[in-house]
């Protein structure tokens, strides 16, 4: 009896939610998609992103929570800048030395004060933001496709936050250490790649 | 067989029962397709939860007079919407107010109440005018609105209550990244937008 009245409420949820779903198909769920496609699909800005958490761990807090609140919102002013077509010299590279001076920074265990660590990772966002913003006219749905990539870009800084938690420990510490530098040898293979 | 059971039964043989014997207003799927509009609409399920974030980190009263502020929004663009008027940049009236209201988020700080009325009277308004109905007839067309205007209000309500239910420092925390993600998301697209 109760696995029919479950097997009931969920058809029944099913078949109310189906019945709007097929007024809107307007490529939403295929933007979605993209968008969170093309941060974790594009190495450079998945290590950079993981970079940022890492090192938002090591700062510890407040720097723990501002980096992931400030990275997002100065992206947009790069995408802003992308989709205007304003231009950004020099935009791949910087986004290889994004990798390569986070990934230092956390191999290097640097400690900056939280302005400095603001301003620099604010700084690297402009450029992330101006690619992501690039492709954005291109994209189906550009809301979907927007809420995308600034959703993966937050869960990669997440990832990169939970990975840093570890240094707490000693053996975790070096870890997050080697980390850093894998990171910063990363990016300076897509430097390398881009020479 | 309990109420329950009878009831979730009754549910899911209703919209087909419905559109077999469609009477002139057009049957519930009308009043569901409404009422789950502000949600399949990426714009306007994006303008209502940064609203909705922002008022659940507020007091109360900031609360109340923000959703009393939405709801007539809704009723004013609804009203306007049936009165004929047409309405320009309702899409970035939208995306101007999540982007405002995601940053507010982030910013985590507190509010004047007018502040409240102001965004959700922006809010509620284009909303109501950027959901008009697709159908021809006037009696279908309305029941759509009724279901909008509940979708809206009742969307709107679950996100501040449980936005407001967030009381530990990492889940405020977090409520400032997801308000900090809706102003990035709705800035380059009213950018994209404002571009075209």
């Amino acid at each position: 009896m109760r696995q029919l009245r479950l097997l009931l409420c969920s058809s029944a949820f099913f078949a109310l939610m189906t019945l709007p779903a097929f007024a809107h198909t307007g490529g939403v769920s295929g933007g979605f998609r993209e968008g969170i496609a093309h941060p974790i699909f594009g190495p450079d800005h998945l290590i950079a992103m993981v970079a940022v958490g890492l090192w938002g761990a090591f700062l510890r807090s407040p720097a723990i929570f501002v980096l992931p609140i400030v990275f997002p919102l100065i992206m947009a002013i790069g995408g802003v800048l992308g989709i205007l077509g304003l231009p950004l010299p020099a935009t791949e590279p910087i986004i290889a030395v994004s990798a390569v001076v986070l990934g230092l920074m956390v191999a290097l265990a640097a400690r900056p004060p939280l302005w400095l660590a603001a301003v620099l990772v604010g700084a690297f966002a402009i450029f992330h933001g101006y690619a992501h913003g690039k492709e954005l006219p291109a994209s189906a749905n550009a809301l979907a496709y927007s809420l995308g990539f600034v959703v993966a870009t937050g869960l990669l800084h997440l990832s990169g936050i939970a990975l840093g938690l570890s240094a707490r420990w000693p053996a975790g510490r070096i870890g997050v250490r080697g980390a850093g530098a894998a990171i910063a040898c990363g990016g300076l293979a897509f430097l390398w790649r881009l020479a | 067989m309990n109420a329950g059971v009878l009831l979730t039964t009754l549910a899911l043989v209703w919209p087909e029962v419905a559109m077999a014997h469609a009477p002139p207003w057009g049957g519930p799927e009308n009043f569901y397709s409404g009422l789950l509009h502000p949600l399949y609409v990426p714009a306007h399920a994006l303008a209502v939860a940064g609203i909705g974030l922002l008022a659940g980190q507020q007091a109360m009263r900031w609360q109340l007079v923000a959703v009393s502020a939405y709801v007539i929004g809704l009723m004013v663009g609804f009203a306007a919407m049936v009165a004929a008027f047409a309405p320009l940049m309702t899409g970035e009236i939208l995306l101007a107010t999540a982007a405002a209201t995601g940053v507010l988020t982030a910013l985590a700080r507190p509010l004047p109440e007018f502040l409240g009325a102001l965004l959700g009277l922006a809010t509620g308004t284009a909303l109501a005018l950027d959901s008009p109905p697709s159908v021809i007839s006037l009696s279908a067309a309305n029941v759509i609105l009724i279901g909008t205007s509940c979708g809206a209000t009742v969307l709107l309500i679950v996100i501040i209550r449980l936005a407001a239910a967030l009381r530990r420092e990492w889940q405020r925390i977090g409520l400032r990244i997801l308000g900090s993600w809706i102003a990035a998301s709705a800035m380059m697209v009213l950018a994209l937008r404002l571009a075209r």
